[in-house]
């Protein structure tokens, strides 16, 4: 068996003999990216819903400002808030660098400008009678807001996905952020970067595993839920 | 039912870009009265509904809802108090016949009266059958009685129909006509703006006609099934 077949056995042995070390990485990992991701959702909605629902000066200009934001490397943002979190830097008395919670905060600017725009793809494909009866049937403000967003559930429930996708696996910005420090802000992507630097492949490919079920288990769920979401013919 | 609402419209104007779609309308609407809207493509019927039910905004106009003239704006939450509008394809909320009907009731309804109450609801439409279907699912006559019901459940004092009987069939048009007369004997008021002012000759009680961004009366009921005709028909320009 060649080189990969022996790092992929021992990568599988490595995570079904439950290696606490590579299954603290793996839990770190969810967790600063599910508080990220739960943080982010209900503004990066509702600033969705604002552009699609109303109608202001420099809206279109928000739009190509996010749609911008979709490009900008993870490693950008991470030395941005770097910048900012720094010793020197204007946020710098928090004393946030190198913890979690930079982590988080770098995910959530990362996981924003994609839940706007997908939110903003499915809420503008949502059919615009539903928000006028929802209103003219006596629906206030809130409950008309999520009566569209119950409509668009599938569309958001995608943009939720791929931006869950896009910040577990992105390396940049932890790096910078969390500093890679073990039992604290080493998560799948930082530990990936460090075991492949130091020659040792099998926790790189055990951890790179699970990214990938992630990655198909976050796709099958799209597949699923954009099956239900079909109209009734 | 609430006691009687008499809307009056007054100077209404809407314009897009640089086309006049409606100039200084004039209408009131009264308790238990069927009024007809007519008017040929893009004649501005569906936009003078949209208006009155707060849903799209004018250029200018007054109205008095019994407190005063107000501006629209003003008075827009009352509009969206009191005035329902029905879209010509009405739109069903994903989820089944009985989760669309409890949309139109408050929130805070107890479990049982709620439920009674939609069951009087599906009475009312004869929506026995379809209860619990994927209101998506519905054909344009069902829906139209759920929309029916829906409004039915709200319980408006005015009701805007934006051409409620387009491409049904005749039965599905009886009963929709039907459950017309029914809120016209409630007390409602209807405004229907319609192509096809013959189908509700047995309902309405006056019929206007929107043409070159007026608003007029046309005197001569006969005359109704072709409004087009302007010149032979005797017209009043107050609604």
């Amino acid at each position: 068996m060649g080189i990969l077949g022996d790092t992929t056995l021992a990568a599988l042995n490595l995570l079904f003999s439950g290696n606490a070390e590579l299954w603290e990485i793996i839990a770190i990992s969810f967790r600063v990216s599910g508080v990220a991701i739960l943080i982010a959702t209900p503004p990066a909605l509702l600033v969705a819903f604002l552009l699609t629902y109303k109608r202001f000066p420099g809206r279109r200009l928000l739009i190509s400002i996010n749609s911008t934001f979709l490009s900008i490397p993870a490693v950008v943002i991470g030395l941005t808030f770097f910048i900012l979190l720094s010793r020197q830097g204007p946020l710098g008395e928090w004393r946030l660098l190198f913890t979690q919670t930079a982590m988080v905060l770098g995910q959530i600017a990362l996981a924003f400008p994609i839940l706007v725009a997908m939110g903003h793809s499915a809420l503008q494909a949502a059919d615009r009678r539903a928000w006028e009866t929802a209103r003219t049937l006596g629906a206030n403000l809130i409950r008309a807001v999520f009566t569209i967003m119950r409509e668009a559930r599938f569309g958001l429930m995608a943009a939720f996905l791929a931006a869950f996708g896009r910040i577990i696996a992105e390396v940049g910005a932890s790096m910078m952020l969390g500093g890679n420090i073990l039992h604290y802000t080493r998560n799948i992507p930082t530990a990936i970067a460090l075991e492949s630097s130091k020659g040792e492949f099998a926790q790189g490919i055990a951890l790179g595993l699970v990214l990938l079920t992630l990655a198909f288990t976050l796709n099958a769920l799209l597949q699923h839920i954009q099956g239900k979401g079909q109209p009734v013919t | 039912m609430n006691a009687p609402l008499i809307l009056t419209i007054s100077a209404l104007n809407k314009r897009f870009g640089k086309r006049q779609v409606l100039q200084e309308i004039e209408l009131v609407l009264r308790p238990g009265e069927c009024s007809l809207l007519s008017g040929g493509n893009g004649a501005g019927k569906t936009t003078l509904l949209r208006i009155l039910s707060g849903l799209e905004k004018p250029d200018s106009s007054q109205i008095d809802m019994g407190n005063g003239f107000q501006s629209w704006r003003r008075s827009r939450a009352d509009l969206q108090k009191n005035v329902l509008y029905l879209h010509q394809q009405p739109y069903m909320f994903d989820g089944s016949v009985r989760y669309n009907l409890g949309y139109a009731l408050p929130s805070g309804l107890p479990k049982q009266l709620r439920n009674n109450m939609i069951d009087a609801a599906i009475d009312w439409a004869e929506l026995n059958r379809l209860h619990d279907t994927p209101a998506k699912s519905l054909s344009g006559g069902e829906r139209q009685r759920v929309s029916l019901a829906r409004a039915w459940l709200r319980n408006p004092h005015i009701l805007l129909l934006d051409e409620p009987t387009a491409n049904l069939d005749q039965e599905a048009r009886r009963r929709t006509l039907d459950l017309l007369r029914s809120f016209k004997k409630e007390g409602i008021s209807l405004l229907l703006a319609s192509h096809d002012p013959i189908h509700f000759s047995s309902l309405i009680d006056r019929h206007l006609h929107l043409y070159d961004s007026h608003l007029v009366k046309i005197e001569d009921q006969k005359l109704m099934q072709i409004p087009q005709l302007q010149s032979h028909v005797s017209l009043r320009s107050t609604a």
